[in-house]
C-alpha cells in the first residue's frame, strides 16, 4: 500500500549539501509493523517524513494506496496527511492548551465537524489508550507515557491507512516504553499498518519486518514473519 | 467551520493565556480607534453646532442676503422685496455683544423688525411674559429686549429685570421686556441669544442706516432657483444670496484647515496602534511555531493557519474598537472645549452645547479598527505560510529572521521615498494657484516618506547596533555585549518596535518644531506690526483673529489721547469679505501713525511706497500667501467688494501678515471709512510718552474710559502671552494625540521583549547556571529595552526635523506665507530622546522581571 520508488533527499547545511536519503525504493504491504533502524544521521527519520508527507522528496516517487505523495500541492498533500496518515512522535507534540480530548479530536476540528459530534469518538478512543479517567487532562498534568497514548488517540482518530511513529517511546522510562510496544502490536494484530523508526532492536522486534539504513541508503531488510516478541 | 473550530478551542485559549499579548493589542487598537472616534465626534458637533444655530435663526427663510461684515444699507432692502417672486423681506441685525456684571458672558443679539419678523420666525413667549406690551410699545422703548429662558435661568435674571450688556457705546442698561421658550431662533447659540428691535439694534451697535442680513420667503409658486437669480440681478456685484444650508456650508470651508489638520492627527494615531497589532501577531507566530507546525503535521492547510492568525486578529480588533469608539466619546468630551477654543480664536464664535455622536462615527470607527487590524496582521499571518510540518519534529537551530532586510524591502524603502521627494518636488515646482499646491499633496509626501524610512529600520538598527558594539558594549560589561548580540540576532522583530518609537518621536519632534516656527513667525510678526505699548480693545483680548469682539467707536481713541501720559492712540478695525471665492481679512488702520513706530516686514515693494500710496487713496497692500494664491504683485488691482458695489484698489506692496490663514488686506482706515461708512475700531495701539509708567497710564485708561465699558488693556507683553496661549491651545489636540502614541509605542516594546524572553528561556538558565545574577539578567532585558528605544528615538528626531519642514510647508506655508521660517526645535529632541529611552526603560522592567525568575531546571529542560 506504501511504495518508494528511488526516492532521495538532499538538503544544504550552511554551504553543505547533505544527501539524507539515497535511491530507496521499497515496498509496505497492507497490516505490515515495519521497523526502520539504523545508527544516527543514517536518514531514518527522513524516511519516516517523506512516507508521511511532511516533507517532499528531491527525486523518486512516493505512493500511497496508488495515489502518489510527489510532485502534488501542499493542500492536497496536506489533506491526505490529515485523513490518511497517523503521526506519533518522540516529544509527543500535543498542544499544551489542550485537553487530552480535545487533542485527540484536533485531527476531524481541522476536517470541520462540530467538536459536539467528535467528543464521544474522542473520548471511546481515550478509553481505548487506557485513559479514558483523563480526558480533560491538559499535557501538563499527564505522565510521559500517558501523553503518548493521547499522541496514538489521536493518530488513530482518523482511521488512518497508516501509522507512523518516530521513536515512540524515545522519552519513555522501559516499563512505559514496554506498554507503548505492547498496545502498537495489538493495533496491528487488528490490521492496522504500522512504521516505526527505531534505534532499539527490542523495540524492532515487536514488528513484522525490519528494514535497516546506512549512510541513506537501504542496506538490509528482514522479515520477522509473525510477531517476533 | 473549520475557522469557528480553530478559533474555538485553539484561539480563545491563546487570547486568554496571553493575558498581557493581547491587553496590548487590544489596547493599542483601542486608543487608535479611540483617536479617530473623538476627533470625528468634535468635528461633528462643531459642524452641527453651526448648523443649528443657523437653522434656529433662519425660521422659515429660504434665501439670505448678506454683505460686507460691517454691515449694508438698509436701502437694499426695497429692492429685495421688489423683485419677483419675494413674498417677504425681513430685515436682520446680527452681532455679539457681553453680558456685563457678575458673571460675564457672550451672547448674540438679534436685531429683528418686530412687527415684520413673525412671516418668518417664530417666538414663543413664556406664560409670564404673555401679557407683553403690544410691539408698538417693544418699538417705543429702546432699551427693550427679550431673552431666553435658558439665559434666564442661567443668569437668574427675571421679567422686567434690568440687565447690562457691553456694547459698542459702551456699557448699556436693557430692560427684559419678554422670556423666550426654547422654540425657534431661542434655540441658537446654546440659548446665549437676545432679540431686540432692529432699529435699537442699529443704534447701539454702530451700525446705523445698515442692516447684516435679509432674510426672504419665496412666494407659493415659486422656484428657489429664479428667484435667487431675480434677487442678485437687482442687488450689485459682492452680494451673497444664499440658502440656509449653503451658509452653513461657507462655514464648513472655513473651519476645513483646521477641522483636516485634526482629522489627519487622528489618523497618525491609527497607524501607530496598526504596528502594534502587526507587532502583537509577529510575535504570536514566532513564539507559535512548533503547535502551528504541529497543527500542519497534523493537517491544517497553509490557508486554515493564516485564517486562524486573522480570525484571533479580528476578535481582538472587534473588542478593540468597540472599547475605543467608548474612549473616543470620553476624549471628544474632554477635547471638545478646548477645539470650540480654538475655533472661535481664529475663525468665528462656536459654542458647541452637546456632543453630537452619531451612528457613522461610531461604526466607521469600529470598522476602521477591525480593517485596520485585519491590514497589519495580514503581513505576519501571510508569513506562516513558511512554517513547514517538519518544524514540529525538528528543533530548528534559531536563524536569523533576515526577512525584514531582504533586497525587495530595501528597494521598497527607497521606492517610497523617491516617491515621496517627487511628489514634493511637484508641489514646489506647481503654480500657487494649481490644485497641487494643497495640504493633501503634502500630506501624501510625508505618507510615503514616513512608509520609506520605516522599511529601512531594520538596516539601521543593524548599524546602530554594530555601532553601539564597537563603542559601548564593553563598558556595560557582561550585560551589555549579550544586549547587542540578542538585538541583533533578531533584526526585523525588534525593527518592529524600533518602528513604533520612531512613529511617535517623529510626530513629536515634527510637531514640536512646526508648533515653535509657527509661534516664532507670530511673534516676529506681532514684533512689526504692534510696536504699541499698551494695546485696547473690548470683548476678547484677543481681537485680531475671528474671536468674537465688540466694536467701539474709532473717535473713541481722541479720548484716550486725553489720558494722561498717552502720545497716541491708533485705531485697528477688521472685518471679513469675500475674495474670489474665500474669506479674507480686510484690516485698516491709520497708515501714518500706525507706520510710524511699527517696522512692517515687507516682501514686495517698500515702506515708501505704502506711505506715498495707502493713506486716503484707494490703495491697498496684500500678504504674501494671498499674492501668491491670486498671483497678485504691486502695481496690480483688486477689486472688493464693498456696500456700494465693487471697487478697484491698487496694490501698493505685498507684506508679512499671519492674521488670517485665507488672506489678509490692508488699507488705511480713513479710505475704509469711505467705502464702507463704518466708524468703528476693534482695537486700539497706545503708545505712552516716554518716562511715563505704563501700568499707570493703563489703570488711568480703565479707571476713566474703562468704567462705561468693559476694556482689556494688555501690556506688550501680555499681548504675546495671549497669542502663545491661543497658539498652543490649538495645538492641544495634537499634544494628546503625541502622548497616546508615545503610549502604544512602549506597549509595542513591552510585548517585542515579552516575545524575546519567553525564546530565550533556555539561554536565560544557562547563564544563570553558570553564574549570572538575577539582577545582570534583569539588567540585560533593560539595556535591550532602551537600545531599542534610543535607536528609534534617533531615528525618530532626525526624521522629525525633516517631516516638521514639510508639515511648515504644508499647513503653515501654504495658507500664511513664504517668509515663516524653519526653527528646528532642539529641546524637544533633547526630550524625544530622554523620553524615548526612559519609556522604554520602563516598558522593559516587566519582561525584566519575568527574565530574572526564570527557574534554572526548567528552563534548562525546555525546547
Amino acid at each position: 500500500m506504501i511504495e518508494m520508488l528511488n526516492a532521495s533527499k538532499a538538503y544544504h547545511q550552511g554551504t553543505q549539501e547533505v544527501h539524507a536519503l539515497r535511491n530507496v525504493s521499497f515496498r509496505i504491504k497492507k497490516g505490515e509493523f515495519l521497523s526502520i533502524m539504523g545508527p544516527s544521521g543514517s536518514g531514518k527519520s527522513t524516511l519516516l517524513n517523506l512516507i508521511g508527507g511532511l516533507d517532499q522528496p528531491t527525486s523518486g516517487e512516493i505512493f500511497i494506496d496508488g495515489r502518489p505523495l510527489h510532485g502534488i500541492s501542499d493542500d492536497e498533500l496536506t489533506l491526505i496527511r490529515r485523513r490518511r496518515i497517523g503521526f506519533i512522535f518522540q516529544f509527543f507534540n500535543l498542544l499544551p492548551i489542550l485537553t487530552a480530548v480535545e487533542n485527540v479530536s484536533l485531527p476531524l476540528l481541522l476536517d470541520g465537524m462540530p467538536f459536539s459530534q467528535i467528543k464521544p469518538q474522542a473520548v471511546n478512543f481515550l478509553e481505548k489508550v487506557g485513559l479514558g479517567a483523563r480526558t480533560e487532562h491538559r499535557p501538563e498534568q499527564l505522565s510521559g507515557g500517558e501523553m503518548q497514548r493521547v499522541a496514538i488517540a489521536r493518530a488513530l482518530i482518523t482511521n488512518p491507512a497508516v501509522l507512523l511513529a518516530d521513536e515512540p517511546t524515545g522519552n519513555l522510562d522501559s516499563h512505559t516504553s514496554e506498554e507503548i510496544f505492547m498496545h502498537l502490536k495489538r493495533l496491528n494484530e487488528q490490521g492496522q499498518t504500522i512504521v516505526m523508526v527505531t534505534h532499539d532492536p527490542r523495540a524492532a522486534a515487536y514488528g513484522t519486518r525490519i528494514i535497516t539504513l546506512k549512510d541513506g541508503a537501504l542496506s538490509e531488510d528482514i522479515s520477522l514473519g509473525e510477531h517476533a516478541s | 467551520m473549520n475557522l469557528t473550530n480553530l478559533l474555538r478551542h485553539i484561539s480563545l485559549k491563546h487570547i486568554k493565556l496571553q493575558k498581557a499579548q493581547t491587553f496590548m493589542a487590544v489596547s493599542g487598537i483601542c486608543l487608535g480607534v479611540a483617536a479617530m472616534v473623538s476627533i470625528g465626534i468634535v468635528n461633528k458637533s462643531v459642524l452641527r453646532s453651526f448648523e443649528d444655530s443657523i437653522n434656529h435663526i433662519t425660521g422659515r427663510a429660504a434665501l439670505q442676503i448678506t454683505g460686507a461684515e460691517s454691515g449694508f444699507p438698509e436701502g437694499m432692502l426695497d429692492r429685495v422685496q421688489n423683485a419677483a417672486g419675494v413674498e417677504y423681506a425681513v430685515p436682520v441685525i446680527e452681532t455679539n455683544a457681553k453680558l456685563s456684571g457678575g458673571k460675564e458672558r457672550s451672547l448674540m443679539i438679534l436685531g429683528v423688525d418686530v412687527l415684520q419678523d413673525n412671516q418668518i420666525r417664530d417666538y414663543s413667549l413664556t406664560d409670564e411674559s404673555a401679557d407683553i406690551p403690544d410691539p408698538l410699545l417693544f418699538l417705543a422703548k429702546l432699551d427693550s429686549l427679550l431673552i431666553t429662558r435658558a439665559m434666564a435661568d442661567r443668569e437668574g435674571i427675571g421679567l422686567d429685570q434690568q440687565i447690562q450688556v457691553q456694547t459698542v457705546e459702551g456699557i448699556r442698561r436693557f430692560r427684559v421686556r419678554g422670556i423666550l421658550n426654547p422654540e425657534g431662533p431661542a434655540r441658537a447659540a446654546g440659548g446665549d441669544i437676545a432679540i431686540m428691535d432692529i432699529y435699537a439694534a442699529q443704534m447701539v451697535f454702530g451700525k446705523e442706516g445698515r442692516i447684516d442680513r435679509i432674510d426672504v420667503s419665496i412666494a407659493r409658486g415659486e422656484t428657489l432657483d429664479a428667484v435667487k437669480d431675480r434677487i442678485q440681478a437687482v442687488l450689485p456685484k459682492g452680494y451673497s444670496v444664499d440658502t440656509p444650508a449653503g451658509r452653513t456650508r461657507q462655514v464648513e470651508i472655513l473651519t476645513m484647515r483646521f477641522r483636516k489638520s485634526i482629522g489627519l492627527i487622528s489618523f497618525m494615531g491609527m497607524f501607530v496602534g496598526m504596528y502594534l497589532i502587526y507587532n502583537a501577531v509577529s510575535i504570536s507566530v514566532v513564539q507559535r511555531r512548533k503547535e502551528m507546525g504541529i497543527l500542519r503535521a497534523l493537517g491544517a492547510t497553509r490557508g486554515q493557519i493564516i485564517r486562524l492568525f486573522l480570525g484571533e486578529t479580528f476578535v481582538v480588533s472587534v473588542v478593540g474598537s468597540l472599547l475605543g469608539v467608548g474612549l473616543g466619546v470620553f476624549f471628544a468630551k474632554l477635547t471638545i472645549g478646548s477645539v470650540a477654543q480654538s475655533i472661535t480664536d481664529a475663525y468665528l464664535k462656536t459654542s458647541v452645547v452637546e456632543l453630537a455622536p452619531s451612528w457613522s462615527n461610531i461604526v466607521t470607527g469600529v470598522g476602521i479598527g477591525i480593517i485596520a487590524s485585519l491590514a497589519a496582521a495580514a503581513f505576519p499571518a501571510r508569513s506562516t505560510t513558511g512554517i513547514t510540518p517538519i518544524s514540529a519534529i525538528r528543533i530548528l537551530p534559531h536563524a536569523e529572521d533576515g526577512r525584514l532586510l531582504s533586497t525587495r524591502i530595501r528597494i521598497a524603502s527607497a521606492f517610497f521615498i523617491l516617491v515621496s521627494i517627487l511628489i514634493f518636488m511637484a508641489y514646489k515646482i506647481a503654480d500657487a494657484s494649481s490644485a497641487i499646491r494643497s495640504t493633501a499633496t503634502i500630506f501624501w509626501s510625508i505618507v510615503f516618506l514616513l512608509l520609506g524610512i520605516s522599511l529601512s529600520t531594520p538596516v539601521f538598527l543593524r548599524r546602530f547596533m554594530l555601532l553601539f558594539h564597537r563603542f559601548l558594549s564593553s563598558r556595560l560589561g557582561a550585560g551589555g555585549r549579550l544586549a547587542g548580540l540578542n538585538l541583533q540576532k533578531n533584526i526585523s522583530r525588534n525593527a518592529v518596535a524600533v518602528a513604533a518609537i520612531f512613529y511617535s518621536v517623529t510626530l513629536f519632534v515634527s510637531s514640536a518644531s512646526m508648533i515653535h516656527s509657527g509661534r516664532k513667525a507670530m511673534l516676529d510678526y506681532i514684533d512689526s506690526v504692534e510696536r504699541g505699548d499698551i494695546i485696547i480693545s473690548s470683548g476678547h483680548p484677543m481681537a485680531v483673529g475671528g474671536a468674537p469682539n465688540i466694536p467701539m467707536p474709532a473717535e473713541m481713541g481722541k479720548e484716550i489721547e486725553k489720558v494722561p501720559g498717552v502720545l497716541s492712540a491708533d485705531p485697528f478695525r477688521k472685518i471679513y469679505l469675500n475674495y474670489n471665492g474665500r474669506r479674507v481679512l480686510l484690516g485698516a488702520f491709520d497708515t501714518l501713525g500706525w507706520m510710524e513706530y511699527n517696522p512692517i516686514m515687507i516682501t514686495e515693494g517698500g515702506r515708501k511706497d505704502i506711505l506715498r500710496l495707502l493713506p486716503r487713496q484707494d490703495n491697498v497692500v496684500v500678504n504674501e500667501s494671498l499674492a501668491a494664491r491670486n498671483r497678485i504683485k504691486p502695481g496690480d488691482f483688486v477689486v472688493l467688494p464693498t456696500p456700494n458695489g465693487p471697487v478697484r484698489f491698487g496694490v501698493a506692496a505685498i507684506v508679512v501678515s499671519y492674521t488670517s490663514d485665507s488672506g489678509v488686506i490692508w488699507m488705511d482706515i480713513h479710505t475704509y471709512q469711505r467705502h464702507w461708512h463704518d466708524r468703528l475700531a476693534d482695537m486700539f495701539s497706545v503708545r505712552v510718552k516716554a518716562n511715563e509708567n505704563i501700568s499707570a497710564v493703563r489703570e488711568a485708561i480703565l479707571d476713566g474710559i474703562g468704567k462705561k465699558r468693559n476694556l482689556f488693556a494688555l501690556s506688550a507683553r501680555e499681548f504675546k502671552d495671549e497669542v502663545r496661549t491661543m497658539i498652543d491651545r490649538s495645538f492641544l489636540v495634537s499634544n494628546a494625540v503625541n502622548i497616546i502614541t508615545m503610549i502604544i509605542a512602549g506597549l509595542g516594546i513591552i510585548v517585542t521583549l515579552l516575545a524575546s524572553v519567553l525564546e530565550r528561556t533556555r539561554e536565560i538558565g544557562v547563564l544563570r547556571s553558570i553564574g549570572m545574577r538575577r539582577n545582570q539578567v534583569s539588567g540585560l532585558v533593560i539595556i535591550e529595552s532602551v537600545l531599542l528605544g534610543v535607536a528609534g528615538g534617533i531615528l525618530g528626531s532626525a526624521a522629525g526635523i525633516l517631516i516638521g519642514w514639510i508639515n511648515l510647508e504644508g499647513f503653515v506655508r501654504l495658507d500664511y506665507g513664504a517668509s515663516v521660517t524653519y526653527h528646528i526645535h532642539y529641546a524637544s529632541i533633547g526630550w524625544a530622546l530622554l523620553l524615548s529611552a526612559g519609556l522604554s526603560a520602563l516598558a522593559g522592567l516587566y519582561p525584566a522581571r519575568r527574565a530574572a525568575k526564570t527557574n534554572i531546571v526548567q528552563a534548562l529542560a525546555y525546547e
